[in-house]
């Protein structure tokens, strides 16, 4: 072997470090993991897998009301309702998109990968900001596809029980797209928690702990304040009020929904971003 | 070139790196040399801007590391652990951290080609032998030709031939006027590789200096002597503060002193000397000479009968510590 190949001391030549680069370079690092093409996958089959089902179980439960000479709408099963189903996986979705953002930074430094990422990088910032945009930018696809992708194959289904329907429902392309906007900002909380805690197991728990048990526990305890002053504000309440096709008087709109889950994910983001400066790597 | 003034690192309130400053010129192999815990990689650590430093600092090619714009092009480390995402192949690992600086995908197959890598590059890192992931390390500190490069261990785990490869490269990016930076224990290792040393015990610096001088200035000046009256000798000689170890009735081995001041004794002393050899200490022993109260984390010794370590073909202990026979040892 020898060193032929590297006899001038080349000093910097103009070649440094810049956003793209570093943007390109995490969309290497992303795309070169298969456990992140096997979470993707698995989040779209699993979104269009509950929109299918929840649409065959709603479509055979309103046909077997309405044989029996009853009104499904007087059962409190509506058409509004079947037009959720299109987004009705993005309960289980999200808990795999937000392990996604997790694991694409806590791996790093379990693995040690992070002491690489940061010195060719030195800025620190900079790859957690490219990181953001890669996995909010894949996330936000991967909803839009999934959700359109339930809404066009739970068509077929419906139409056997005459309740297909058409994309001009009143928000309801909206809806379809801030599905992805939705997985966005989940992804993006779990760059957060993953960065906070540098830890995969802890950074997961932690996001479920805040999407999913903390409603739980919060609609459980019956004081006015938390109903009122609490829980709407939760980031996955407050988020899903995205997905909302009419909003109930007193409810947080599609906006201010999606701007209180944004806030959520712009504090932690802020935290990570102080956190990822000042520790040590 | 690296330059570190009054450098501090506490953890916690556990000091790790207590105020040391150095110069690492380029043009040479500097070797950095400490116990387990001395401070060695929280130093490496600080000069390429992954630990904060408590106080001062340590700039590379006269800047921070992280104020380099194109710092993988300055300053290329393999640090001590892995740092690399043990499900990414070694090809795509580099083609990541390639593409933070725009370097083409032509320079990352040149690495793997150079360090040998190229059988394995498209496996994942996870299942690589220690061996194999020191290769990957050494790769990624040359992607971007840097003129400063900073090893923390690189033999380690490495074959014989990697061994020797390793020596040969460092020795080469040096002669090339690059600055090259290296840390290990393999002290005879060391001993082939290394222009200037520099020894930090328990987080200070406790010897800066080139190879040659750190091997004869550390009053462990040995010379071999064989004479018909050793016990008239020794006694010429205590005035000096030497330490003699007596191998049989007629060969002392003398330490402490010049092979001139022993025959200038003998000559006054009229005593016959029919072999008078100078010694190089090795490194391993001025080392351990050095080192001995700094160590932080001591191993017990083996209370091993005497006859099973001749038997086993152990090294020599350390001077200090060897079997000594008649000592006219003083002073120290």
């Amino acid at each position: 072997m020898s060193t032929a190949t590297m006899n001038k001391p080349a000093h910097a030549t103009g070649s440094g470090v810049n956003f793209a680069r570093s943007l390109h370079s995490e969309w290497i690092k992303f795309t070169t993991l298969r456990s992140t093409w096997i979470l993707l996958a698995t989040t779209i089959v699993v979104m269009i897998g509950i929109g299918l089902l929840g649409a065959w179980g709603m479509g055979s439960g309103m046909e077997s009301i309405r044989e029996s000479g009853q009104d499904p709408a007087a059962m409190g099963m509506d058409e509004s309702m079947l037009y959720m189903m299109a987004t009705g996986g993005i309960d289980f979705g999200q808990l795999i998109i937000g392990a996604l953002g997790v694991l694409l930074i806590a791996s790093e430094y379990s693995t040690g990968m992070i002491r690489s990422t940061m010195t060719a990088v030195p800025g620190r910032l900079s790859p957690l900001a490219a990181k953001a945009v890669v996995v909010a930018a894949v996330a936000a696809v991967v909803g839009i596809v999934s959700s359109f992708a339930t809404y066009f194959l739970s068509q077929p289904i419906l139409a056997s029980y005459g309740l297909d329907y058409g994309l001009d429902v009143e928000n309801f392309v909206q809806s379809l797209l801030l599905s992805g906007v939705y997985l966005a900002l989940v992804a993006l909380m779990g760059l957060a928690v993953g960065s906070l805690l540098r830890n995969s197991a802890g950074g997961i728990v932690t996001l479920v702990a805040l999407l999913l048990v903390l409603p739980i526990v919060a609609s459980i305890l019956q004081f006015d304040w938390i109903q009122d002053g609490v829980v709407p504000y939760l980031p996955s309440n407050a988020g899903r009020q995205m997905l909302a096709l009419e909003i109930a008087d007193g409810d947080l709109t599609q906006l201010q929904g999606g701007l209180v889950m944004a806030a959520w994910t712009a504090v932690l983001l802020a935290a990570a971003a102080v956190t990822t400066k000042s520790r040590d790597v | 070139m690296i330059e570190a003034h009054g450098l501090v690192k506490v953890y916690g309130k556990k000091p790790a790196v207590q105020g040391i400053s150095f110069t690492v010129q380029p043009g040479k192999v500097t070797g950095f040399l400490g116990p387990n815990g001395a401070g060695k990689s929280t130093t490496m650590r600080m000069i390429m801007g992954l630990d904060r430093p408590t106080s001062g600092d340590v700039k590379v090619n006269g800047k921070h590391y992280a104020a380099h714009k194109a710092p993988l092009r300055e300053v290329g480390a393999l640090l001590d652990a892995k740092a690399v995402h043990s499900s990414r192949s070694a090809y795509n690992h580099l083609r990541a951290m390639a593409a933070t600086h725009g370097i083409p995908t032509k320079r990352v197959q040149e690495v793997i080609d150079l360090t040998g890598l190229g059988a394995v590059a498209k496996k994942r890192v996870g299942g690589f032998s220690l061996g194999m992931g020191q290769r990957l390390g050494i790769a990624a500190a040359l992607l971007g030709d840097p003129q400063t490069i900073i090893l923390d261990e690189p033999v380690n785990g490495l074959d014989p031939e990697g061994v020797l490869w390793v020596r040969n490269l460092v020795r080469s990016l040096a002669a090339e006027g690059r600055t090259v930076f290296l840390s290990s224990h393999l002290m005879s290792e060391m001993a082939q590789t290394a222009d200037h040393l520099l020894v930090i015990g328990r987080g200070k610096i406790i010897a800066d200096a080139s190879m040659q001088d750190f091997l004869n200035g550390q009053n462990l000046v040995r010379s071999r002597v064989r004479t018909d009256n050793p016990e008239a000798l020794i006694r010429a000689l205590a005035a000096h503060g030497v330490s003699v170890d007596t191998r049989d009735a007629a060969l002392l081995e003398i330490t402490g002193v010049d092979p001139r001041d022993i025959a200038r004794a003998a000559l006054e002393q009229q005593v016959l000397v029919y072999e008078l050899t100078p010694l190089q200490a090795s490194l391993e022993e001025v080392y351990m000479d050095l080192t001995k109260d700094e160590v932080e984390y001591h191993s017990q010794n083996i209370d091993t009968q005497p006859a099973l370590l001749e038997q086993s073909g152990q090294p020599a202990l350390p001077a200090e510590l060897a079997p000594a026979g008649t000592t006219g040892r003083e002073g120290k």
